[in-house]
């Protein structure tokens, strides 16, 4: 076996799953706010990427000012989200909560491509496409700026949930009745976990847009980012990290050698193996909280 | 008014395990039985084909998953990928020789048997996680379809469905196709409508609503769980032979999508958890809105003189599909049949209900 | 009514015949007033399912999270109607409410619980100085300050919610069953903790329980709450020594008395 070969699969798939956690984030933050499982992360990512493309390339604004502008955006349109449809629903059982991600998901997708058509764009970060040389082994650039994107925000929401705002939407995620009785708002709370989730679909899209072309398939990352967050323990954004590291490298390598024996296309597979055996072995995940029984 | 009853109200045990609570319920039942029995000699053959056929076998599919969604309070999100099961091994039964009668059991059986897989799921998991690897399962079963030729049919991956046949008797015409799936569907609506009386409807509800408690009332949910998860199973996997031995034709992987999986699940939900009558609304709805949708923009814009391109057009209907499900969500999460069910016991005290307050 | 408007005044938190629909349809309470005087412990006694949850709730806005709304009565506070005020904003004009049942962040430390409960517009340093003040009121917390809150024994998870309570500055607090699973040695520790911050700090004190014995040893007055109703109100020594109270929540008495039972619901009917 070469060896330099299989570290730069395993280097290569530890980026590309670093990227994948830039996805789980914002899956997770929603989670940790109010335990709902936001299905509609794959349209938000696409969407995000769209309004990026919309003001950089048809408004002609500057990436620099385009991204920003976009994420701000973005922001205001997570809280639309929770304001209009999910609201509503908080206490209903998790199916129907499930189904509303789902129907938003759909929207964003319908809606996106309705606007600005289905044909793939590209987005233009002006990254080269060279690969970069470390001794023996290649990396794509792209993929080390997407990874640095991820360990940033990584970095920035750990040190925001020690923040007093940031301990408050943990309670909220623990008990909202408790939240309420002490004065927390809850209902705002959860507003700014799908407008941060919202901001982070924008990193997502941007970074995914670039290396696989801003289409619908950026929809798709949903499976991918899902799998790492139940991985990681859908409520822990270290988790996310790590896990979308592990599926990176274990997606990269097995599909190399998977794909000898079933002929291409085993990436799917792996992570949908990855998401079953995580729910039937150890359904909290990887760092994800017990809950806390007490007899 | 119309219901003549002042209410629901039960003075008897016999009167309470009634399938028809109210006799206007009932009444209505029957006159679309006749009307679904009479529609080939009232609705154009093209409408009957195109529309009411999916719509029943639609249906069907969707109350096998409202049985284990709705009753037994289990998240299904691979159940397109049990239809697959019965929709496959039936065509392959049949090109081996099969009959048609008895290759529509094998597809029941054979999903029925993939299905109780995904119930060891739920026997370890429920809720989110539940729906998770579920959906997990799906993505497996579409992989598998799409990479094993011998299943899928060849390089097209398409699967020509031989001509159907019941008892012996070719079934080639679109009046044909639609009282088979008429008989299926009201066959389905009658096992759900009395499931709700027998002891398997309430041990089901028990342990939808807390499996613990329903194990210490003598409950055992291991067992009800994959009951619940091979009958749903069953329904799904005839209503998915059905649907290409009659509608489709053929079978191909993208018609049992994990898309589609989302599109039963937003049906049962849209018409109601539980609800039978809301079960054939959420199929109308899910099934027939956006097309309409979509044309009324298309004349809309054809009026007022717009240019909207086909892309757009194209993707017209499943931003309504999704809205739909939101929309509905939002004025009644327990969906359409709850909707029903309002609009019934308004018109039951109509116009005396302000005499309650 | 020069009188009421007297016993108003002095009122921290006065509420005037509420009645409380949940759902639209289920009448949980109906019609009920209660006064706390400032600085003043209260006591709602009452059986399960009487309506005495049901009032703090209206009291503190929490009705809202079960669908239930106030359809008539007005809640007064300091003087200020507050029956519109959204549950986060009373909690800023003072008042807070000991959800039962030990509602504690489970996954949360208990030093986070407290800054969960901090309002916006505090300083670290005057935060500092309060949670030092609720540790010293509960030694157990400060022990187990950094550990998770789920694992916190019932007694020191109520003690949390106490302290946690405490951090919004309120100037009424309201407890909810206290007590509840509790083992008596605990329970007056508790109570004996709630005297101590009610002589303090000033904080006026409305409790529910239903150990009507240990709640009339710390209060100076109670109400009695059956059926939605107040049926009994009067100073904890005028309770303590009524024979009904006696015999249906003291557990004293000379033995049940089933003609006295039916004579006595018959008679709070026409009381309220």
């Amino acid at each position: 076996m070469d060896w330099i070969f299989l570290t730069e699969l395993a280097i290569n798939g530890a980026l590309t799953g670093l990227l994948y956690s830039l996805v789980a984030i914002g899956l997770v933050l929603i989670y940790k706010a109010s335990s709902v499982p936001n299905l509609a992360q794959g349209g938000l990512t696409m969407l995000g990427a769209y309004v990026v493309l919309a003001l950089s390339r048809d408004a002609g604004m500057p990436l620099w000012l385009a991204i920003p502008l976009a994420a701000v955006i973005m922001f205001g349109m997570g809280f639309g989200i929770e304001r209009v449809a999910l609201r509503r629903l908080a206490g209903r059982p998790v199916v129907m909560i499930l189904m509303m991600t789902l129907g938003i998901d759909i929207f964003l997708i319908g809606t996106t491509l309705a606007i600005w058509g289905g044909t793939s764009s590209s987005m233009n970060l002006g990254i080269s496409y060279e690969p970069l040389l470390m001794g023996d082994i290649f990396i794509s650039r792209i993929h080390l700026v997407g990874a640095g994107v991820a360990l940033s925000l990584f970095a920035a929401f750990m040190l925001f949930f020690r923040t007093r705002t940031g301990i408050k939407l943990r309670a909220i995620a623990d008990d909202y009745m408790a939240s309420w009785s002490v004065g927390i708002s809850v209902e705002r709370g959860v507003g700014l976990s799908w407008a941060l989730a919202s901001l982070v679909a924008v990193g997502a899209g941007v970074i995914w847009g670039e290396i696989q072309g801003v289409d619908q398939s950026l929809s798709i990352l949903l499976l991918k980012g899902l799998t790492v967050a139940v991985l990681g323990g859908l409520d822990s954004i270290l988790g996310a990290v790590i896990a979308g590291v592990i599926i990176g490298i274990i997606e990269n390598v097995g599909a190399e050698f998977l794909d000898q024996f079933v002929g291409g296309g085993s990436r799917e597979l792996i992570v949908a193996a990855v998401l079953i055996l995580t729910v039937m072995i150890r359904p909290h995940g990887l760092f994800g909280r017990h809950d806390i029984e007490r007899v | 008014m119309f219901y003549r009853l002042s209410g629901v109200h039960y003075d008897s045990f016999a009167s309470d395990s009634r399938i028809f609570k109210v006799p206007a319920d009932r009444n209505l039942a029957v006159f679309f039985l006749l009307f679904g029995l009479a529609a080939p000699f009232i609705i154009p053959s093209l409408y009957l084909n195109s529309y009411m056929l999916p719509w029943l076998l639609w249906t069907a599919a969707a109350l096998g998953l409202n049985l284990v969604t709705g009753w037994a309070g289990q998240l299904h999100l691979g159940y397109a990928a049990v239809m697959a099961v019965g929709a496959y091994s039936a065509v392959h039964a049949v090109r081996f020789g099969v009959p048609w009668e008895f290759a529509l059991l094998i597809g029941g059986l054979a999903s029925s048997v993939i299905g109780s897989l995904f119930a060891f799921a739920a026997l370890r998991v429920k809720g989110l996680y539940l729906a998770l690897t579920t959906l997990a399962m799906q993505f497996v079963m579409d992989w598998v379809l799409n990479h094993s030729p011998t299943i899928s049919g060849g390089s097209h991956a398409s699967l020509q469905s031989p001509t159907f046949a019941l008892l012996g008797q070719e079934i080639t015409s679109d009046v044909g196709y639609y009282y088979v799936g008429f008989g299926w569907c009201v066959l389905v609506t009658i096992l759900m409508l009395n499931l709700k009386r027998t002891g398997l409807g309430r041990a089901l509800v028990a342990v939808r609503e807390k499996d613990f408690a329903a194990a210490i009332l003598g409950v055992n949910s291991f067992y009800y769980k994959i009951l619940a998860f091979a009958t749903s199973s069953f329904i799904a996997g005839v209503s998915g032979a059905l649907l290409v031995a009659t509608f489709f034709f053929l079978a191909a992987p993208e018609q049992f999508s994990v898309g589609v999986s989302i599109q039963v699940l937003a049906m049962v939900i849209v018409g109601g958890l539980s609800s039978i009558i809301g079960s054939y609304f959420g199929v109308a709805l899910i099934l027939l809105a956006p097309g309409l949708v979509n044309g009324l923009v298309v004349a809309a814009s054809g009026g007022l003189g717009m240019q909207v391109t086909d892309e757009t057009l194209a993707h017209i209907p499943n931003a309504i599909y999704g809205a739909l499900i939101v929309i509905i969500l939002l004025i009644e999460p327990l969906g359409l049949g709850k909707l029903y069910g309002n609009v019934r016991d308004y018109l039951m005290v109509w116009p005396f209900d302000q005499l309650r307050k | 009514m020069p009188m009421q408007e007297k016993v108003e005044a002095q009122s921290i938190l006065s509420m005037n015949s509420v009645e409380v629909l949940y759902d639209n349809v289920m009448l949980a309470i109906k019609g009920v007033s209660v006064q706390v005087p400032k600085g003043k412990m209260i006591a709602l006694l009452g059986s399960n399912g009487a309506g005495k949850s049901t009032t703090l709730k209206a009291i503190s806005g929490l009705l809202k999270a079960e669908r239930g709304r106030i359809s008539r009565g007005e809640i007064k506070f300091n003087g200020t109607d507050i029956t519109e005020v959204l549950a986060q904003k009373r909690v800023g004009m003072g008042i807070c409410h000991v959800v039962e049942g030990r509602h504690v962040f489970e996954h949360l430390t208990p030093d986070e619980n407290l800054t969960a409960a901090a309002p916006l517009g505090m300083s670290r340093s005057v935060l500092n100085v309060e949670k030092e003040k609720i540790y010293n009121y509960f030694p157990r917390l400060a022990e187990r300050r950094n550990s998770q809150s789920g694992y916190l024994s019932g007694g020191e998870q109520q003690m949390l919610a106490i302290g946690r309570a405490l951090v919004t500055q309120p100037s009424l607090l309201m407890l909810d069953e206290p007590s509840l699973g509790l083992a008596p040695f605990l329970v007056s520790e508790i109570f004996d903790i709630l005297q101590k911050i009610n002589q303090e700090e000033g904080v006026s004190v409305l409790l529910v329980e239903q150990n009507a014995l240990a709640a009339l040893e710390i209060v100076s007055e109670g109400y009695l709450i059956e059926n939605g109703r107040v049926v009994m109100h009067g100073t904890a020594e005028e309770l303590k020594s009524n024979s009904d109270i006696q015999e249906f929540y003291l557990g004293g008495g000379e033995g049940t008395d089933f003609h006295n039972v039916k004579h006595y619901s018959r008679r709070k009917r026409w009381l309220s």
